[in-house]
């Protein structure tokens, strides 16, 4: 037994035990880039095929530095930044493994700059770059239910469907004081709370505006005999804090020359429309961060 | 030739077991578990006794021998695999059984520590442990080791081999659940409970046939939820926990309710009762879930036949601060008035030490066993707290303008006046030896947070020492008048158990890593040996060969290197290990102290 796994954990060590340096990667001819498991339509591992906007990033960025992609999948944990120490910086915690380049890190200034409790920064083992897209929040709503969501305000009278543990839900079952907390019904993931929609059990959905699109698209192919059944609303979410985000990548701050590298090759990718391509596929709403506006 | 082959396979393990086990081989019965506080040469519960007073009959090692003790062996956890350690040695027929961080399990001969073998689970990279890869100990019934592993899974080792006899998977580890505390086995059923994050699980204690790992019966802590129990090998409706979904909780949160039982249970066999402990709610956030949350943060007594809930007690209703309601219920019997009061005590998270009831859950008496709480004014009469609302971390909502919400400071912090760590209870002193922490929180909503890359509002927090000169304290705690009779302070958090023993002494160890005896009346400090790692286990005593032993493993990690700000510097340069000392008083010097 233990020699069976002295064997195991020496392979694990040979195979991406360190964040590297642009040279080292190159060198090695791989690079290894972290991504979420099972979080469609950005990254999923299904039967072992790897699809996804960010599987897709990830072979544009390794096939740009000419080296051999190798995905390590993320389990995440209860933030972005635990997900960043156990997959940047420290390692896992069970074997100490680490990526070059980690993939759906918010590029948010304020984050970046985050100060943890004795004033040191949070972030500071991390180098934080390349937005390749704006993420929001989005609501569907089926029209058999519902004839259109103005306002928030429906949502007194309407059950709505949100994931667990995530600001819709926070949302729903706080603002105004309170007033649409009885409607709100929790999911573990955003696709059953879609499908909640789909058996009727919800009139609608608020979640991540990417997922929901994407989503969307996903039920007008199965509903095709009703193509305008559901539909995506356009109303505001008065009162909720943060209205948008940009989502990036980081690596270990000591390999920043890695970033500036990769930072070329996102700026390419959304320059010459390889990005937007890539969420059109995946038929999630695409919106180009501030950063490349200026 | 079938039967032929079966016969020779037997009759070689026969020899196996012998050549390991020495000359005894009893299995482990259900009448060695319900008498192990009385017997002295094993210790095959995780508590010395299922009612986990911790306490030892033996007198050999005294307040008069203690000072001659020695260490007679140490044995290496080994590998790169050096973290917390808080397990609970067992002991039969001379054989050790202990686990180690990361799912591991040993069998150690108890005179010499050598190793006879050794299991480690295979462990997924997907496991999401919330504290630590720690565990904290095997139960032992018949010929099997049983354990509880990282991915959630129960496993049953033989004894002689440490080869798997049957695993069963009580939970999907994929839904963020997992397995560290020490099962428990009552009348022939292996029970446990199950730990989980803040990833919308529902807490259950489950019951198994310990033969084959067949499940028994199942009964949710959440109100709302079906027990089952099974029957003729069909799994049939056994009620619903509460009576029905939704009566202390808005909306459709009872789903997802928390509460996970996650440190295990003790068992008192004059009321036949299980008490388990559970967890906080979910989710974290007080203000989105109004109501008393059943039965998050409580206490309940559950049949062992059926896994019906026979009551609750609920120490902190509503809770908002992360003070789980899972710490260990002692059952004691007590004298007043010329009565003998049935009585069960657990000393909360919270900062209140309880006195219960232990036929019907009643509050008896509760009392502040630490210097400082200030999320509560006190008790009330029916021992519910009378809560100071300034003192409620705030809601989210008021900080959704995505500034940072304003501060509350709350005593103690979420990591307990007391947490996982057991105390002991001395039936010559009467007295329970409360390994305390004094420490506070400063929370505050963080709207700069994100989850999988979405925004999210999180809570900020940090933790305080009150006191420069310490943080843990080791109190010796009258559970009738709630007054402290001594104490003991320590520069780190205390994180390891407590053992009593009628020699007059108490045992406990320290992040330090000093494996030290008090004086169980007066808390003189008689003796201390420095392990070389951090202790957060808990210590035993048995006799062998006609001596006395103690054994406790070393080994420092846990929750407290976890969190940052204060409590960090003061534990930062504390050394990892993993190794079990074991010490014994040398016959010559027993015989000398009777002289």
């Amino acid at each position: 037994m233990r020699v069976f796994f002295l064997i195991i954990s020496v392979l694990c060590l040979t195979f991406f035990a360190q964040a590297r340096s642009l040279d080292d990667i190159v060198e090695s001819k791989y690079i290894v880039i972290a991504v979420y498991n099972d979080y469609l339509p950005f990254s999923a591992n299904v039967d072992g095929e790897a699809i996804g906007i960010d599987v897709e990033i990830a072979k544009e960025i390794a096939a740009s530095l000419d080296v051999e992609l190798r995905l390590k999948w993320m389990t995440a944990d209860e933030s972005s930044e635990d997900d960043l120490r156990n997959n940047l910086w420290k390692g896992h915690f069970l074997d100490r493994t680490k990526a070059d380049l980690m993939l759906r890190v918010p590029y948010d200034k304020d984050y970046k700059l985050k100060r943890d409790d004795v004033g040191l920064l949070v972030h500071e083992q991390v180098h934080m770059f390349a937005p390749y897209h704006t993420e929001t929040w989005k609501i569907v709503f089926d029209t058999a239910r519902l004839e259109a969501v103005p306002t928030m305000a429906l949502f007194q009278y309407h059950p709505i469907g949100v994931e667990i543990d995530s600001i819709p839900q926070f949302y729903l079952m706080s603002a105004f004081r309170g007033s649409m907390r009885k409607n709100t019904r929790q999911f573990d993931s955003l696709l059953l709370a879609v499908q909640g929609m789909v058996n009727a059990d919800v009139d609608a959905v608020m979640g991540l505006r990417s997922q929901i699109t994407a989503l969307h698209h996903q039920i007008q192919t199965t509903y095709s005999n009703e193509p305008q059944r559901f539909q995506l609303a356009t109303n505001a979410f008065p009162l909720l804090g943060k209205q948008k985000w940009d989502i990036g990548m980081a690596v270990h701050a000591d390999f920043r020359a890695l970033g500036y590298s990769v930072g070329d090759i996102v700026f390419g990718m959304i320059d010459d429309g390889r990005m937007a391509n890539i969420f059109a596929q995946h038929h999630a709403y695409f919106e180009i961060p501030e950063y490349y506006k200026e | 030739m079938l039967n032929k082959g079966k016969a020779k396979a037997l009759s070689l393990s026969v020899l196996v077991s012998f050549a390991f086990a020495g000359s005894v081989n009893a299995q482990v019965t259900d009448n060695d578990i319900v008498n192990d506080h009385l017997t002295t040469n094993e210790v095959v519960t995780n508590g010395l006794g299922l009612h986990g007073q911790r306490y030892s009959t033996l007198d050999t090692i005294n307040t008069q021998t203690v000072e001659d003790i020695r260490p007679v062996w140490a044995f290496s956890l080994g590998g790169e695999k050096q973290r917390g350690q808080e397990s609970q040695p067992m002991i039969k027929d001379g054989v050790m059984y202990i686990t180690g961080s990361y799912s591991r399990v040993f069998a150690i001969d108890a005179r010499t520590g050598d190793e006879l073998w050794q299991y480690e689970a295979r462990l997924p990279d997907g496991i999401m442990p919330c504290c630590d890869v720690i565990n904290r100990g095997v139960a032992l019934y018949g010929d099997l080791v049983i354990f509880g592993t990282l991915d959630a899974k129960l496993v049953a080792l033989n004894k002689d081999t440490g080869k798997v006899v049957w695993k069963k998977k009580v939970e999907d580890y994929k839904a963020g659940y997992s397995i560290s505390a020490a099962p428990i086995v009552v009348k022939g059923k292996v029970i446990t409970g199950i730990a989980g994050g803040e990833f919308g699980i529902v807490g259950k204690v489950r019951a198994y046939d310990a033969s084959n790992g067949k499940l028994v019966w199942e009964r949710p802590t959440v109100e709302g939820h079906m027990g089952y129990i099974v029957k003729d090998g069909k799994k049939i409706e056994n009620g619903i926990s509460g009576g029905a979904p939704g009566k202390t909780w808005p909306a459709d949160l009872w789903k997802s309710g928390g509460a996970a039982p996650w440190l295990g249970g003790t068992y008192d066999a004059d009321t036949d009762s299980l008490f388990f402990g559970t967890g906080n709610p979910a989710p974290w956030n007080s203000h989105l879930r109004p109501g008393d949350n059943y039965f998050s943060s409580s206490r309940l007594a559950i049949d062992p036949d059926t896994g019906k809930i026979k009551w609750h007690f609920q120490t902190t209703p509503h809770d908002g601060w992360d003070y789980d309601g899972v710490n260990e219920v002692v059952s004691f019997d007590y004298q007043e008035q010329g009565k003998t009061i049935k009585a069960a005590a657990t000393a909360d998270r919270n900062g209140f030490f309880y006195v219960l009831n232990r036929e019907n859950g009643d509050f008896i008496r509760g009392f502040p066993f630490v210097d400082k709480i200030t999320w509560a004014k006190g008790l009330n009469e029916d021992g519910s707290p009378i809560y100071d609302d300034s003192n409620r971390p705030g809601n989210p909502a008021a900080s959704s303008d995505g500034k940072k919400g304003d501060s509350v400071v709350t005593a103690p912090s979420f990591l307990g006046g007391k947490n996982w760590m057991p105390m002991a209870f001395s039936q010559d002193t009467g007295l329970f030896y409360v390994p305390s922490n004094e420490w506070e929180m400063e929370i505050w909503n963080e709207p700069t947070a994100y989850k999988k890359g979405a925004a999210y509002l999180g809570a900020g927090f940090t933790i305080k020492a009150l006191k420069d000169e310490y943080i843990g304290v080791l109190r010796a705690i009258d559970p009738k008048t709630g007054e402290t009779v001594w104490r003991y302070n320590n520069y780190a958090p205390l994180w390891g158990g407590v053992l009593a023993t009628a020699g007059n002494l108490v045992f406990t160890g320290n992040p330090e890593g000093y494996l030290i005896a008090f004086d169980a009346k007066t808390g003189e400090e008689l003796y201390k040996f420095n392990t070389g790692s951090g202790i957060v286990g808990s210590p035993v005593t048995w006799e062998m060969d006609g001596e006395q032993y103690i054994s406790v493993l070393s080994g420092w990690g846990g929750a407290v290197p976890l969190w940052g700000g204060d409590v960090a510097k003061r534990v930062k340069d504390l050394n990892q290990g993993g190794s079990v000392w074991t010490f014994k008083l040398p016959k010559k010097f027993a015989q000398l102290a009777q002289n």
